[in-house]
């Protein structure tokens, strides 16, 4: 009888104590809903986010058309969503519960082996575009650099460092990018094939059980390393017949050891530690380095202003400028060269300079009036090099400008 | 705007609560009524004035049939006007350019479609409108005199656009006087919390990996096998289950903390063990709707087995043609019921004696077959992933995509399938017996306390993980958007 009285009074403790459970839940997540809800309003709004990269969403302008068609309710969407408080620290909760789960693939990134995010691959939609704008910058030139066109596609982390995908990975094993670059080498056969996809490869089988690695990617970013631009740019001599360099003739140095790049930030996960960025400098080099956009003229190779910034990889060429001209008084040979490029080739650049006493680098994201024109109005032109890596190349809106 | 949204979560829900405790209760109504025409506007600014004039005409419509008394005819005059205006601006607004395109196809006409866009909600509203005018003709609910209550019973935020639909007779007493208390709070938040969470956590994720597989079904490369199509399935079945029940929770759950008392939508679908039962437990307020409104009046059962089989068939064609204006929902309404008149006539008695797992089998192969139809609102789309799914599609039984789904999303699927069951109070009840079955009265205070920190934190736990997801806002339909 005491014992049953034992086990009803009990029965309504639990059932208590769950209750006070659902208050204390309830009452927290109200108090913490009003206290995002205010914090929101009063915080300071940042216009950049320098983590991602890009122009936040600004706060909506009502109007009544936009109000009529919907678009001022997606605009204050968008602009909530985009100053929430502790954004990148909800964003890094979220990417370590899916990793915690087994996910081994977050917003088209892999969580490669050794450390390794690598950007997934997905096919080209616009090939024939490309080939078009290739060859049209073909054509278009009359001068005798005509001759002298080549093209390097370099493959990304995915391709070479393929072994690194984790296991089942729809890429792994299936190197989509080699089959895009042989269409569009084989669609262009006036056009010098520099592959440097075999060279990349090599070094990466070398260096495998090897403890004393040095990277051709950042683990962080989508770009290569200076080594792996140091490695195509062997491939590139080999090919042109031109004497590369020894990695020993370079000046290495480690000017930052906190790179996240571009492909940390689409995780957004703070705890991936910092890398290192490499640079190779030649100390017999005399350059002179003029950014046309902003009359801007130096004698290096980098801004190392962008070193204390968020987007470090900047630091190579000064980020993006629709057209460099570089000048280097000690080149081994009186040789100009244009270089078409994109972001790839900033790191390629320092290798390049000991062989052209002048080099032009178009960026034709940003320069308007297209190669070919000041192609054919500098004869003095001898070589025309086009550089591209494999993952921006379909997604590039600057190909439209290659003529 | 959805329930799974910044904007709703921290700004509207939490601005309209704390106006409308604050009110005194003459004026809640109103403020319930104001927030939920700038909840509908903004979704669709223009469309609104379609749902005034709905609950308008409605409105008038019962006042004229209240008027008449004992009436009969003008009584069945006004209703049949009421009926007539809805179902015309329903079928104007969600089936013309169905019937224009099906008469172009059949008799090779050139129509030009209407192009109008469906109006939010417009299947529910205008289901939840009739339901009076129908109770109020059977007399068996009372006239509403005012119309800014009428109107805030048909367009209250919490179940106006994606359900359930709750008849006036429902709420008609709780919108003149009810109770609203921190015990209703407390309970409908827990309910709203829960939603959240399952729509967010569950029917969002699970829903990405069906969209990857669909696409990798029409990719036209090596990408899908027989397995991985069956999988989507299950995902797709998966999603559709938790993105319509959490929105029917969260609509519950906000109901509650207003002080209304709505009735259950769903009650674990995806545990049936047959299609009959499956469709009790399946969006109940509209197989009740059906059944009270269609199947009873057209003479339900009780005028033979021909009429009642002529009755379901209206029925279940109805079901599905409410569900969207092309053909696969038709064939879906029409698959089921078919598959129930079996049920009912041949199969079901067996059915029962055979061995539980086998049942829950039969069903799960119905209804996960079933939502593949209910999908692809493109027939060819449809009969594609069919073969695919039957092996006549040409592709390998599995493949190194499926291992990759799978390697990836382990965990959630087997959650998804856990929580789809009721796991949760079977589990909630094995726990309160086990810790009244310790020895010693401070061993069960101290489990219960123990319990009871872990529900909070994991709640809080799952409200901030839920939170990061909408603040990275990557993937967020809401499916019953479109009925």
């Amino acid at each position: 009888m005491q014992n049953k009285d034992i086990n009803k009074y009990d029965a309504s403790f639990t059932a208590g104590m769950m209750s006070f459970g659902s208050v204390i839940t309830v009452m927290m997540i109200t108090i913490m809903i009003l206290i995002f809800g205010v914090w929101f309003l009063i915080a300071p709004k940042k216009e950049f986010s320098e983590n991602e990269n890009r122009q936040l969403a600004l706060a909506p302008v009502y109007t009544f058309q936009s109000l009529k068609d919907g678009s001022y309710m997606t605009s204050i969407q968008k602009y909530l969503s985009d100053h929430f408080p502790i954004r990148d620290e909800f964003m890094t909760f979220k990417t370590k519960t899916e990793i915690l789960t087994g996910k081994e693939e977050i917003n088209d990134i892999y969580i490669a082996h050794d450390g390794y995010l690598i950007e997934a691959y997905s096919e080209p939609k616009q090939n024939g575009k490309i080939i078009n704008q290739f060859g049209k910058l073909y054509q278009d030139i009359t001068t005798d650099a005509k001759n002298n066109i080549s093209l390097m596609l370099v493959p990304t982390a995915v391709t070479v460092y393929n072994d690194k995908l984790p296991a089942a990975a729809p890429d792994k094993g299936d190197l989509k990018q080699l089959a895009t670059m042989d269409t569009i080498y084989e669609a262009l056969p006036e056009i010098k094939r520099i592959d440097c996809y075999q060279g990349l490869l090599a070094q990466a089988q070398s260096e495998k059980g090897s403890d004393n690695v040095s990277s051709l990617y950042y683990h962080t970013d989508h770009h290569w390393t200076t080594f792996g631009a140091y490695i195509a740019y062997r491939q590139y001599c080999e090919a042109m017949g031109i004497t590369p360099l020894e990695e020993s003739s370079f000046t290495k140095t480690v000017v930052t050891n906190s790179f996240r790049g571009t492909v940390y930030s689409k995780l957004n996960d703070t705890t991936v530690p910092g890398e290192e960025i490499t640079i190779y400098e030649n100390p017999e080099n005399r350059l002179t380095v003029n950014y046309q956009d902003s009359e801007e003229v130096t004698d290096s190779l980098y801004n190392k202003d962008y070193l204390s910034k968020k987007d470090k990889y900047s630091m190579f060429l000064n980020n993006l400028h629709p057209l460099i001209e570089i000048t280097n008084e000690t080149a081994d040979s009186d040789k100009v060269m244009v270089l078409v490029k994109d972001s790839y080739a900033n790191s390629i650049v320092p290798f390049l300079v000991n062989h052209y006493r002048k080099i032009y680098v178009f960026d034709t994201r940003y320069y308007r009036f297209g190669p070919a024109s000041f192609i054919n109005e500098h004869p003095e032109v001898t070589d025309v090099l086009i550089l591209y890596n494999m993952n921006t190349i379909d997604t590039d809106l600057g190909i439209g400008g290659i003529f | 705007m959805v329930f799974s949204s910044i904007p709703f979560l921290f700004f509207f829900l939490p601005l309209c609560l704390i106006l409308y405790y604050l009110v005194p209760f003459k004026v809640k109504n109103y403020v319930l009524l104001a927030f939920s025409l700038v909840f509908y506007a903004w979704g669709e600014p223009i469309y609104i004035l379609l749902m005034l004039f709905e609950t308008l005409s409605d409105y008038t419509l019962g006042r004229l049939m209240h008027k008449a008394g004992n009436n009969t005819g003008l009584r069945r005059l006004f209703l049949a006007l009421s009926v007539i205006i809805d179902l015309s601006v329903l079928g104007f607004f969600k089936y013309a350019d169905f019937l224009i395109e099906s008469v172009n196809a059949a008799f090779g006409t050139a129509i030009t479609p209407l192009g109008l866009g469906l109006p939010i909600g417009i299947s529910f509203f205008t289901f939840q409108t009739m339901s009076y005018t129908i109770d109020l003709y059977k007399k068996e609910v009372a006239v509403e005199k005012n119309y800014f209550y009428y109107l805030t019973y048909v367009s209250m935020f919490p179940q106006l656009i994606a359900g359930p639909i709750v008849r006036f007779s429902t709420v008609n007493e709780e919108l003149h006087d009810r109770k609203i208390d921190f015990e209703g709070f407390i309970t409908g938040g827990t309910r709203f919390l829960k939603g959240l969470f399952k729509k967010v956590l569950l029917a969002n994720t699970i829903g990405s990996l069906w969209e990857i597989i669909k696409a990798s079904a029409f990719a036209g490369d090596s990408g899908i096998s027989v397995a991985s199509a069956w999988l989507g399935a299950l995902c797709f079945t998966l999603q559709l289950y938790y993105d319509f029940s959490a929105y029917s929770d969260m609509a519950i759950g906000m109901g509650r903390m207003l002080g209304f008392h709505y009735l259950e939508n769903f009650n674990y679908p995806l545990s049936s063990v047959s299609v009959t039962d499956f469709w009790r437990r399946w969006h109940i307020s509209l197989s009740t709707w059906f059944r009270d409104y269609v199947y009873i009046p057209l003479g339900g059962n009780r005028k033979g087995t021909l009429m009642q089989l002529r009755n379901m068939f209206i029925v279940w064609f109805l079901t599905g043609l409410w569900h969207g204006a092309a053909w696969n929902f038709i064939l879906w309404g029409v698959f089921y019921g078919v598959l129930l008149a079996l049920e009912k006539h041949l199969w079901g008695d067996a059915l029962k004696k055979l061995p539980k797992l086998l049942q829950h089998l039969y069903a799960m192969f119905i209804y996960v077959v079933g939502f593949i139809i209910f999908v692809f609102d493109d027939m060819s789309q449809l009969k594609h992933y069919l073969d695919i799914m039957f092996g006549l599609g040409g592709v390998p039984f599995v493949n190194a995509n499926l291992l990759w789904y799978l390697r990836n999303n382990l965990l959630l699927l087997i959650l998804g399938c856990v929580v789809a069951f009721p796991v949760y109070p079977w589990l909630k009840g094995r726990l309160a017996v086990w810790i009244n079955k310790g020895t010693g009265l401070m061993r069960y205070k101290a489990s219960a306390v123990a319990l009871s920190v872990m529900l909070i934190a994991a709640y809080i736990g799952l409200f901030f993980l839920t939170t990061a997801y909408l603040v990275n806002d990557t993937y967020n339909p809401f499916l019953y958007f479109r009925f």
